[in-house]
């Protein structure tokens, strides 16, 4: 009981942390800190994701979101080297209190909806077979997950596959093709 | 546990939103698409091991692979686009009248 006490803590500080690199990111005024606002919020996030014991995918999240997608925006930030960007987030203040009204009415209503129904006897009497216990007996979350990826998911698995190739070529296309 | 996992999603997915919305650099439009995008990861993860299920993980494996396509796909069109207008501003990259 202890450690999962202590799990919630860790749990809830990880989620105040990427809270506030997510708030960093929307304020800020140069291009590269909202990049590394963005870079903690990917980070605290794989470490929930270690937390809560699903390895494989925060694995992931380090090696493809944390690492490619973060080196590539930055990346990018530093070969269009932007100067004025005086205009950013300046919009007029009608539109703001619009934008600002829309976006707490979707956290409101997520929010309600979540803690409203997150603990519905429904969901819990029916359970899935792979609980934490299931999954250690089983060798791991890594080899539970790679058995569901390559037997019940193999189309999905090609089908992916198959839109990353078409997604290399035409990243290629676009960037040497001049257009008039 | 859960609840919080799920409050956290909402609210990162909520922050991408307004980036999205009220930004006007198309690069950190880009991050705010992936911020909703890792929003909804986290969602179905937490889903995921509250139901005691492996199919939300294996949805996050595919989710993550079209995210980093789609973000270099965004960054090459990014690219052109800055190549003919010098800037990547959203009020300045527009050619349509009216």
């Amino acid at each position: 009981m202890d450690n999962l006490a202590t799990l919630n803590i860790m749990i809830t500080i990880f989620a105040v942390m990427a809270g506030i690199c997510g708030i960093v990111m929307l304020l800020a005024k140069q291009p590269l800190t909202s990049a590394l606002g963005l870079l903690g919020v990917l980070l605290f996030t794989a470490g929930i994701y270690g937390l809560i014991g699903e390895h494989f995918i925060a694995t992931i999240q380090l090696v493809v979101y944390a690492g490619a997608i973060m080196v590539l925006f930055i990346f990018s930030i530093m070969l269009f080297n932007l100067k004025s960007n005086e205009h950013d987030a300046r919009r007029k203040m009608p539109l703001l209190i619009g934008s600002l009204a829309v976006a707490g009415g979707v956290f409101g209503l997520l929010v309600a909806t979540i803690l409203k129904y997150f603990e519905t006897p429904l969901a819990l009497a029916s359970p899935g077979s792979f609980s934490r216990q299931t999954i250690s007996d089983l060798g791991g979350n890594s080899l539970v997950l790679a058995h569901s990826l390559f037997t019940q998911h193999f189309i999905s698995f090609e089908a992916i596959s198959l839109a990353l190739l078409i997604a290399l070529v035409g990243a290629v296309v676009l960037a040497k093709r001049r257009f008039e | 546990m859960g609840t919080t996992i799920q409050i956290l999603a909402a609210f990162l997915f909520t922050l991408g939103l307004l980036t999205v919305i009220v930004r006007r650099n198309s690069i950190i439009l880009l991050m705010g698409i992936e911020l909703m995008l890792n929003a909804a990861n986290l969602s179905l993860v937490g889903f995921s091991q509250y139901l005691s299920q492996v199919n939300g993980q294996v949805q996050v494996f595919f989710v993550i692979t079209i995210a980093a396509a789609e973000s270099a796909i965004g960054l090459s069109i990014l690219v052109n686009i800055y190549r003919n207008f010098s800037t990547i501003n959203t009020d300045h990259t527009v050619t349509l009248k009216g």
